[in-house]
């Protein structure tokens, strides 16, 4: 590998097949490196031609593109371009570009798509594998936050947590959970050496004995990435690669260490004790998101800015991942993943909340006074859809996809399910159905069965005349067959 | 030799391993005798309990179901539960809010309410959900009046279920009678799983296991068959007698709690059963469990196939 420092004039290929591209494009002189996805993969393949201080954007380039880059770089020039951006002539992370598909200064993001996710001599560069020790990493993760829904402490103050586990006997074990989120496989597929900087930390920080790196089998990139990350370099703890299964429930916390332990089939367990009394085997396990680890790693280099990772999904080209400040909008996201006209968003995940103003802060203190998920996904409805309709099918979807496990949940979606097509038959429950979420929310096991009812209950909120209205036969929208027509 | 073994080819290898498909929780039990108050009164349980210990010892002012949770006094039965499936025995504590009582630890100085007007109402919709995924039909039943189910639904006043009964003949599961021994009627499941932790943790036979999720949860066979009689079941029982439904019942006495109505019968009550072929005396005790672990990444429905809609 070239030095990276020295990588002044380089051709940089970004996205899912940009091995390929990249191999087809190897000329004397100047290095062509395959990075991973920048997050904006409908923009990918990207290419990023980079000579004395200046990077050129070729946004869904072919080979033909690639060869015209190279040339370019070869002659000393750069090749035709969407943009143009100016940076230091040694560049540590991606420059970025004003194009649709980003947004807003990177810092755990910072190095998708720059660095070569292969090559751990390039994030050694770029920032530096810490040798904080134990005490350093918990100073570091004072005050930081679990990050999303398969973080065992999601929005909450995990350090003290660490503490306890470091006290605790038994074979310890450091989960990263990157299932099913967007920008943890992103991380994973494009950084993986920062995910394992700052895991590799926390396994530090509790005196841990194993380090699992758990992803979707459908996120082949980054289960290929994570491999290949975990077999370049000694980490001081034992790293093992798992990969679960390609459906939600897999992310939930104690489902993880369920597929990580091998079981066939994914249920939740009971709690209290959590995962960090018993978890893996029955030993103490802290369970976090790669969001998690990369924050901390940020922040264990003193880089620890008020940052969401946010991936904006459904109604859209593709699904693009942005960095934004806590105190930047949902609208900033949507925005970058060139959103204009929708019918609502569900934002915070698969069962986040319905709403049709985006004019809310990332924070999770915000999120949560607008009833909205801090999972870090925005999934956009777009013009034409019926909202009534979206989470009939969302519950549905629930009912057919939970562990199977607590009554609340297994029945409870089946029964919302049914309340919600009763709406298409004249009968609009509502009272009936706050009564039923109720119930799921207080006393299901685990996340799923009591995040479920939040998509519900704030597309009602949010769009009450067009469920009073399907209920009289009408969709607003024109898309349902309502009334007894079908 | 060797044909004296070709008859055994079924036997099963020694390493053979128990799946049940059910999480393996941790020990939800408390860790030193703890003295909590119930309804107001306080009650002293032993190291090892869960909140329900001090709930039973205790005059409760409301009435707290806790269908799943098995409670026998035998050192057999600590090995069955908590399973916490069904939540109907959530109470209310000053110190952790609304918890399933089967399950959570007895800790020292917790003040629990069962009357609680939110956990009232939480248990009852719970109950209300079991029984809208309960075929009612007690009269053709053989539990009939030795039913806890039936037993939990009187005591908790249930008139009419909120979400009705399961009662869609069109997906009813058909009764298996294929055994000679056990009889089966998934229609009347509950999925309380102590049937399959008696027969994996007590009997360690490694017949029965929870199998499926979302609305297609079922208790299957670890070997993959349809039928019991194509089980690797040795017919000990211990499933039948830890059922709190009619889902498992000893054959010869499926109908001796039916009401004697002509023309009505737990048989013809489902209107399809999977029979006994008679092809064959029993083979090996236990034949080999051969099918491989079910996929578990082909789920049909997905937010890009969310299938039919109304």
């Amino acid at each position: 590998m070239t030095d990276p420092s020295e990588r002044t004039t380089a051709l940089r290929v970004a996205g899912a097949d940009a091995a390929g591209l990249a191999a087809s494009a190897e000329r004397d002189g100047v290095p062509v490196v395959a990075v991973g996805s920048t997050g904006a993969r409908a923009l990918e393949p990207l290419v990023v031609a980079t000579h004395e201080g200046t990077s050129a954007f070729v946004p869904n380039a072919d080979a033909d593109d690639v060869a015209a880059a190279v040339d370019a770089l070869a002659d000393g020039t750069l090749p035709d371009a969407d943009a143009r951006v100016d940076h230091d002539e040694v560049q540590a992370s991606l420059p970025i570009p004003s194009i649709e598909g980003f947004a807003g200064e990177r810092s755990v993001l910072a190095r998708c798509g720059w660095t070569d996710p292969r090559d751990p001599d390039d994030y050694a560069n770029a920032v530096g594998f810490s040798d904080a020790d134990a005490d350093a990493v918990l100073d570091a993760a004072e005050g930081l936050r679990g990050r999303g829904w398969g973080d065992w402490c999601a929005d909450e103050p995990y350090a003290d947590l660490w503490a306890g586990v470091r006290e605790r006997d038994g074979p310890t074990s450091v989960v990263v959970n990157a299932h099913g989120n967007p920008g943890d496989a992103l991380l994973l597929e494009s950084d993986p050496f920062a995910v394992l900087d700052g895991a590799s930390a926390a396994a530090r920080a509790v005196d841990a004995d194993y380090l699992y790196l758990y992803a979707s089998e459908a996120d082949e990139a980054a289960l290929e990435r994570a491999r290949d990350a975990a077999a370049a370099r000694d980490y001081g703890v034992p790293v093992e690669v798992v990969a679960g299964p390609d459906v939600y429930r897999a992310a939930e916390p104690t489902m993880a260490i369920e597929a990580i332990e091998g079981n066939h089939r994914l249920e939740a367990r009971l709690r209290p004790p959590g995962p960090e009394v018993e978890g893996i085997y029955g030993n103490p396990t802290v369970v976090h998101t790669a969001r998690t680890y990369a924050h901390l790693a940020g922040a264990i280099h003193g880089d620890a800015p008020e940052t969401r990772v946010v991936s904006v999904t459904g109604d859209v080209a593709d699904a693009t991942t942005v960095e934004l400040a806590e105190s930047d909008t949902v609208a900033s996201a949507t925005a970058a993943a060139g959103v204009d006209d929708f019918t609502a968003a569900c934002v915070g995940g698969k069962f986040g909340g319905i709403t049709t103003d985006l004019d809310v802060g990332l924070a999770p203190e915000d999120l949560d006074e607008a009833d909205l998920g801090t999972e870090g996904v925005v999934e956009v409805l777009g013009e034409d859809r019926c909202p009534v309709a979206f989470v009939g099918q969302r519950t549905n979807v629930a009912s057919e996809t939970n562990c199977g496990r607590c009554v609340p949940c297994r029945e409870g979606t089946t029964q919302l399910t049914e309340k919600l097509r009763d709406v298409y038959d004249g009968t609009y429950d509502e009272g009936g159905m706050t009564e039923l979420m109720g119930v799921m929310e207080s006393t299901s096991i685990c996340a799923f069965g009591r995040d479920v009812p939040r998509t519900v209950r704030t597309a009602m909120r949010e769009f009450d005349d067009a469920f009073e209205a399907h209920a009289d036969g009408d969709c607003p929208s024109g898309t349902c067959a309502v009334g007894g027509t079908q | 030799m060797s044909s004296e073994h070709a008859d055994r080819a079924d036997a099963p290898p020694l390493t053979e391993t128990i799946a049940p498909g059910t999480a393996t929780d941790p020990d939800v039990k408390s860790a030193e005798e703890a003295t909590v108050t119930v309804d107001g009164q306080d009650i002293v349980v032993p190291e090892g309990s869960t909140i329900i210990e001090a709930i039973e010892a205790a005059e409760t002012a409301g009435e707290v179901p806790a269908l799943c949770y098995y409670d026998r006094d035998s050192p057999e039965a600590e090995k069955i539960g908590p399973r916490s499936e069904c939540r109907t025995c959530m109470v209310e504590t000053d110190e952790h809010g609304m918890v399933p009582s089967c399950s959570f630890p007895a800790e020292d100085g917790l003040t629990i309410s069962t009357d609680d007007e939110a956990a009232t109402e939480a248990r009852d919709v719970n109950l209300d959900l079991v029984l809208s995924d309960h075929n009612l039909r007690c009269t053709t039943c053989g539990k009939n009046g030795r039913c806890e189910l039936q037993d939990a639904a009187i005591d908790n006043d249930v008139e009419e279920p909120r979400y009705g009964v399961f009662d869609d003949r069109e997906a009813y599961e058909p009764l298996d009678d294929s055994s000679d021994f056990i009889q089966i009627d998934r229609n009347k499941c509950i999925l309380c799983n102590r049937c399959v932790e008696a027969c994996n943790d007590v009997q360690v036979e490694g017949v029965l296991r929870m199998e499926g999720h979302g609305a297609d949860t079922r208790i299957g066979f670890q070997n993959g068959s349809e039928t019991m009689e194509d089980s690797t079941c040795v017919s000990c029982g211990h499933c039948v007698t830890v059922c709190p439904t009619g889902s498992l019942v000893e054959q010869g006495i499926t109908d001796a709690a039916t009401i004697p109505l002509p023309g009505f019968s737990q048989k013809n009550s489902i209107g399809k059963s999977l029979e006994s072929t008679g092809k064959e005396k029993k083979g090996p005790m236990t034949r080999m469990k051969r099918d491989e672990p079910k996929d578990l990444t082909s789920e049909a429905r997905t937010d890009e196939n969310p299938g039919d809609w109304l």
